[in-house]
Formats: C-alpha cells, sequence, structure tokens
C-alpha cells in the first residue's frame, strides 16, 4: 500500500543536512503505524511524501521511490493525490480554508467534482459518525482547539480516502480532546482504513498501533511490533527523545505548596460577553516564589485567567494582593510577563540583543548581555529573533521580562508539540527562574512538565466547582 | 461569517452591486453634485444592514460619525479658512466619503461564506484565476485580525504604545511579527488546501445555495434607478 524505497530527501533551504536518509519502509492495506522520534528526526517529512506536499509542494533534492497503490508519488498531480491519502495536521488554526464548519467538511468532495446529492449524503453519514452535529455551521474561528481538529478528522472523512496520515494531531489537545482523538482512529481502523501518525504523544496511538517506527536524524533507527515497543521503559524512551508512554491526566495530579507565601486574587470575575462569565471567584489563591502549574480542560478558562491575572484585560476589575501592595490591571501589567503560546507575535525588534534593551527602563547593554548569558542566548545576540528555533525564542522572550524586571512570568502551553528533550529544557528554564527568586505559572496540560519542575498545582476546573457548591 | 444566525439572506452577487454601486458614487462622486440624493440613499443602505443584523454600537457609531462629518462639512464650507481649516474640511470629505464603503465591505465580509462567494463568482463565469485568490482573501481577513490582537496584546505587554517608549518604532514592531506570521500561516494554509485537491482540474460543485430573493430584486431596483438618473444626466 504504502512503499518507501531507499528515500533520502534534503529540503532546498535546509543546505547543511538530509532530512531524510535511506528511509525504507512498507506498510500494508489496513495498518496502523506510528512514526516517532525527536523534533527534526524527519518524520513529518516522511508524512509529506505520501500525502504528496514532497516533492510537489516543498521543493528540495530527493531519491529513491515512493509508491503509493503501486502509483509513484513524483508523478501523480497533487490533487490526484488527494483522492488517495487524507491530511490531518498540527496546527488546527491554518488547515482550514473555509471560514464556517460545513463549508470545510464538503471542501474535499467539491474539489473532486462530486454530484451535490452525494456531497451531501456523505455529509449527513460523516457528521453522524464523527458525531460533529453540534459543530456544523459554525465559526471556525469560533471553535476550540479540540473541536477544531474534529472537524479537521471529519472534513478528511467526508472525501473518503483510503489512507489517512495525521502529523502531530494532538500537539494542541487536552486530554479529553484526545480521548475524541482516539475514538476517530479507532473507527478509521475498524472501516480498514490505512493510518500513518507522526506523533510526540505516544500513548494514546498505543491501543491501535500495529507497529512502530523509531526515526532519528532522517534515519530509521528501529521497526518494532506494539508488544516489543510497550516494553520499553520510561527511561529507555528517554533516551530515544522519546516521551512517556505513561498517559497521565493533568487534571487528576496535585502537587500542595507548604509556603506561607501567597499572592490572592480578588473578586476576579471575567466573561467575553454579558452573558456568561467565564470567570466567577470570589478569591483564588497562588503560591508566590514557586512553579505553579494551572491545569483543568480546554475552554474552562485558563487562558482567559492568565489574561485577567497579568493585566492584559482591562475590564477584568479583579485586584491582586500580593505581598504589602494591592495591584490593579494596569499595576498588574508592570509585574508580570505573559510567554504567549506562539512566541512569534512578542518579538519585534532587529536582533537579541536589542529585544533585551527595549524591555529595560534604562539601556543598559552591559546587563543586558549578562541576561543573554544566563539563559545561554549569548551566541546568538546579533541574530534576527525570528531566524532562531523555538526554544531560543521562547528564551528571548524570557529575557525581555527579566530585562523588565517582572517578578512573575506566566506561560501558557510552554510545551505543546515539543519532545522530551525540548520539554527537559523548557524545564530546567522554568527551574532557573524560579531559583532567581521570580514566580511562575504555567499554564499546561502536559503532565510530564508538571512530574519534572513544578512544585504546586492549581486546578482550575476543580476551584470552580467548589466555588459553585 | 458571523456567529450569530444571518438576520437577512442576501446574494453574493447583489452585495458586490451594492459595494461597485457605493464605491461609484459615494467614495468615487461620479456624477457631481446631482447626483446627492442618490449618495444619500446609498450611505442609508449600509446603516440599514447594520440594523439588521442587530450591531446597536456600530450602528450608532456609524450615524454619530457620518453626521459628524456632514454637519462639519455645511459649517465649515462657508467660514474655512487657512490650512487648518481645509485640513479640517478635508478630514470630513473623507470620513463621508469612505466610511459607507467600509461599512458595506465589513458587512460583506461578515455575513458571506467564502462557498457563497465561490458560487456567486461561479454563477457570473469569473474565471478561477480571479476567484480563488479572491476566496483567499476571505479566510485571511480574519486570521490577520486574530494575528494584529495577539500582536498588540504583547506591546501592551512590553510597554510599547503610543506615549509609551520607543512610540515611533511601534510600527516597524507591529509589522516585523505581523509579516512572519502571516507568511508562515499562509504557507500552512496553501499545503492544506491542496492536499484537499485545491485546483484540480474538473469543475468544482458547490452545495451552498444561491438566489435571488425579495430583498435582491429591491436593491435591484434602487440600484438601477440610480444608474439610470446617472446616465440621463448626460443626455
Amino acid at each position: 500500500m504504502i512503499v518507501f524505497e531507499d528515500v533520502s530527501f534534503k529540503y532546498a533551504q535546509n543546505t547543511e543536512e538530509n532530512s531524510l536518509v535511506k528511509y525504507s519502509m512498507h506498510i500494508k492495506k489496513g495498518e496502523c503505524v506510528l512514526v516517532c522520534g525527536p523534533s527534526g528526526c524527519g518524520k513529518s517529512t516522511v508524512i509529506r511524501m505520501v500525502n504528496g506536499l514532497i516533492p510537489h509542494y516543498y521543493e528540495g533534492k530527493m531519491t529513491g521511490n515512493v509508491k503509493i497503490n503501486g502509483k509513484t508519488v513524483a508523478d501523480e498531480e497533487l490533487y490526484d493525490m488527494a483522492k488517495l491519502v487524507g491530511t490531518v495536521f498540527q496546527n488546527p488554526r491554518t488547515q482550514f480554508f473555509n471560514v464556517d464548519t460545513t463549508s470545510e467538511l464538503v471542501f474535499g468532495c467539491e474539489n473532486m467534482g462530486l454530484k451535490k446529492e452525494e456531497i451531501l449524503s456523505r455529509l449527513d453519514s460523516v457528521a453522524d459518525k464523527a458525531a460533529v452535529h453540534k459543530l456544523m455551521d459554525r465559526n471556525i474561528f469560533k471553535l476550540s482547539g479540540g473541536e477544531k481538529q474534529k472537524i479537521a478528522c471529519a472534513s478528511v472523512m467526508t472525501s473518503g480516502p483510503d489512507i489517512i496520515v495525521l502529523d502531530e494531531p494532538s500537539s494542541n489537545l487536552d486530554y479529553s480532546a484526545i480521548v475524541d482523538l482516539e475514538r476517530m482512529i479507532e473507527m478509521w481502523k475498524n472501516e480498514g482504513k490505512t493510518i500513518l501518525i507522526a506523533e510526540h504523544r505516544l500513548a494514546y496511538c498505543m491501543k491501535y498501533a500495529d507497529k512502530v517506527i523509531i526515526m532519528n536524524h532522517g534515519k530509521k533507527l528501529k521497526e518494532l511490533g506494539k508488544e516489543e515497543f510497550c516494553r520499553f521503559s520510561d527511561d529507555e524512551l528517554h533516551e530515544m527523545g522519546l516521551r512517556s508512554l505513561k498517559n497521565t491526566d493533568s487534571r487528576r495530579m496535585s502537587i500542595y505548596s507548604d509556603t506561607r507565601n501567597k499572592m490572592v486574587m480578588n473578586n476576579l470575575r471575567f466573561g467575553y460577553d454579558k452573558k456568561n462569565k467565564i470567570l466567577d471567584f470570589d478569591k483564588i489563591e497562588i503560591p508566590a516564589g514557586e512553579i505553579v502549574a494551572l491545569v483543568g480542560a480546554n475552554g474552562v478558562g485558563k487562558t482567559t485567567f492568565l489574561r485577567c491575572l497579568c493585566g492584559m484585560e482591562k475590564r477584568c476589575k479583579a485586584v491582586l494582593q500580593y505581598g504589602m501592595k494591592h495591584y490593579n490591571a494596569k499595576q498588574r501589567m508592570k509585574l508580570m510577563y505573559l510567554v504567549m503560546q506562539d512566541v512569534n507575535h512578542q518579538l519585534f525588534a532587529e536582533d537579541v540583543l536589542d529585544e533585551v534593551l527595549i524591555s529595560m527602563a534604562d539601556e543598559n547593554e552591559e546587563k543586558a548581555m549578562e541576561i543573554l548569558k544566563m539563559l545561554d542566548l549569548e551566541e546568538v545576540a546579533q541574530r534576527h529573533p525570528v531566524s532562531l528555533s523555538g526554544g531560543q525564542k521562547q528564551r528571548v522572550a524570557v529575557a525581555s521580562a527579566i530585562a523588565a524586571e517582572r517578578e512573575i512570568l506566566l506561560f501558557d502551553e510552554p510545551t505543546s508539540g515539543l519532545d522530551y528533550g525540548h520539554m527537559i529544557q523548557v524545564a530546567k528554564l522554568l527551574k532557573g527562574l524560579k531559583e532567581f527568586g521570580k514566580t511562575v505559572i504555567v499554564v499546561t496540560h502536559d503532565a510530564e512538565l508538571i512530574e519534572n519542575c513544578c512544585t504546586a498545582v492549581i486546578n482550575l476546573e476543580a476551584l470552580k466547582n467548589v466555588n459553585n457548591k | 461569517m458571523n456567529e450569530k444566525k444571518r438576520k437577512l439572506y442576501i446574494d453574493p452577487r447583489t452585495k458586490l452591486l451594492l459595494l461597485v454601486t457605493i464605491a461609484m458614487f459615494v467614495m468615487g462622486g461620479i456624477g457631481g453634485s446631482r447626483m446627492l440624493p442618490c449618495t444619500i440613499v446609498l450611505c442609508f443602505i449600509p446603516l440599514f444592514l447594520l440594523l439588521i443584523q442587530r450591531e446597536w454600537k456600530n450602528s450608532i457609531i456609524y450615524v454619530l460619525l457620518y453626521g459628524l462629518g456632514c454637519g462639519m462639512q455645511i459649517m465649515l464650507i462657508p467660514i474655512a479658512e487657512g490650512i487648518l481649516g481645509m485640513l479640517l474640511l478635508t478630514v470630513c470629505v473623507v470620513v463621508t466619503r469612505i466610511l459607507p464603503g467600509v461599512m458595506m465591505g465589513r458587512y460583506v465580509i461578515r455575513t458571506t461564506k467564502v462557498s457563497e462567494f465561490v458560487a456567486g463568482m461561479e454563477k457570473m463565469h469569473v474565471t478561477n484565476k480571479i476567484t480563488i485568490p479572491l476566496s483567499v482573501l476571505f479566510r485571511f481577513f480574519p486570521t490577520i485580525i486574530e494575528e494584529y490582537s495577539a500582536i498588540n496584546d504583547a506591546m501592551k505587554m512590553r510597554d510599547i504604545r503610543l506615549g509609551g517608549k520607543k512610540a515611533l518604532q511601534m510600527l516597524e514592531y507591529r509589522l516585523i511579527p505581523m509579516i512572519t506570521c502571516s507568511v508562515k500561516i499562509g504557507e500552512e494554509l496553501s499545503a492544506a488546501a491542496l492536499t484537499r485537491g485545491l485546483g484540480a482540474p474538473v469543475k468544482r460543485t458547490n452545495i451552498c445555495k444561491i438566489g435571488f430573493g425579495v430583498t435582491d430584486y429591491c436593491i435591484f431596483t434602487i440600484c438601477m434607478i440610480i444608474y439610470v438618473f446617472w446616465i440621463t444626466g448626460f443626455v
């Protein structure tokens, strides 16, 4: 069904390293295969070769042969590949062509030029099977990450391809949305689809995977059956740059901090429209000087909480009691710094050093370099922030927060889509900040991150429930 | 498309006609002062549509701004003197001319689904080479707005704002992340659309129903009257 024979590939813009080296694999019809490995190991490249984006969209130097159903991908047109292979991408923000859900669900069928009646009947059956009735005819921009990914899966189904490939589909999902994704995979498996998943989060794939391919540096390290793979201990997995096989629900975790030193958000009430309040608390206590994980299901208001806390939502009238002082929204903005999920939004300057300098009250190059040194950014001080890796960008944002002398740092999902090694790096960064005397508050679904560095957990969902009683 | 149900259905082709008509007569000022009654009618159309959408706040803003612009013009024309007077007058004229078109454009973007727009263009036999880029634009607008507000938030946090430090570099700081993000989004969007078979050389189906109703004929009539009135001016 899917055959790779000695395939090598080098992206046109990457001159140094091959993204894929003499890679071979055979996937039979109806098999479900998991491809895993650290970031940059070439698993996305494999996915792009199956759906034809390589060599038709992403340019580069390719040798070897990729065949799907006996056809050579390089000789087929992309729109013909679209009938054979459906793709679910990592980023739910950029995989939709339409603004409303129903149009998106039928988009693939419309492009094939199917008859209208046929499309409508497919739409009906997919809406039943994928349970997306509630999501029909909605604005995609107003859906949660989990809902978007559901629509992405359902859209693939309406086109009815035999092969479905998924490129890190769970990166932005919480525990319950991942359970939904698992159900989708189960359904496809039962329908006899061939499934190829590239993933960091392994646990949810294991139930239905027939085999696992472990990659590194563009090469296949191992190809194992599921049973064999499941015998690996967590330590062995971590050594290969892989995440744990345990599927821990971050919402069930609890760590109590016994610090007396607390900050209190009083009168926290906020909603984006008048009718429904997302946040409605008399007070929330947050331990100071700790690394606090903020957990709870998608949509419970974690990001909104961060936005209110750091004073970005001006309409939120809550007052923070911190130390001996009281802070309103405007004052909190000078006390805190939020490192956003998409760090690209907060890097403006021409080089890294400049980025730190503009955050200082008085520009002081010596001090700025000290901060960069502390965060291991010394060598890239003259580079443009855009040219850095994701982890470096995150650290640049942190550097500017330190330069601005903010005492409390907030992180919104800093490890979404990261492999084990990079997750550990973030954990180290957070620990370093704590030692430096900062309070760190981090919104996360990542149980491994919490285990590795957090010293307190606040469950927003549980707090909400207590509040309602 | 707005999350709230649309209160009134107007065919995308009618919306396009309205947009063109408003652009010609209100913004472009074709036909000169003889067309004044027509432009006033045309300026009321966006207000009417806003009210139907129940966007009370925007309706009030529109009325106030437009009224202020008109009033200032009437008051200022006899007394405007010097550079300042002329400048003020220019601002008023620009507001009254551009505002209705902007409001209309906003309405069209917010109430038209991408596939409706594509269907409308297909019915008018416009080639795909024009339709597809334009439809991408529809998709891009909300994305850009999302990006813009995220960047805005980041700016506020860094204390880079009007009157804050580095106010002059504000534009540059805003543009850089905007461009980086837009390029990335554009690339990923195209990749996703291609894997779903966009651009296949078959006739695309479109499942959304478009067609003319009473409202459309009313708008047609109004526009036709305006065009006829305009043409008779030459005779």
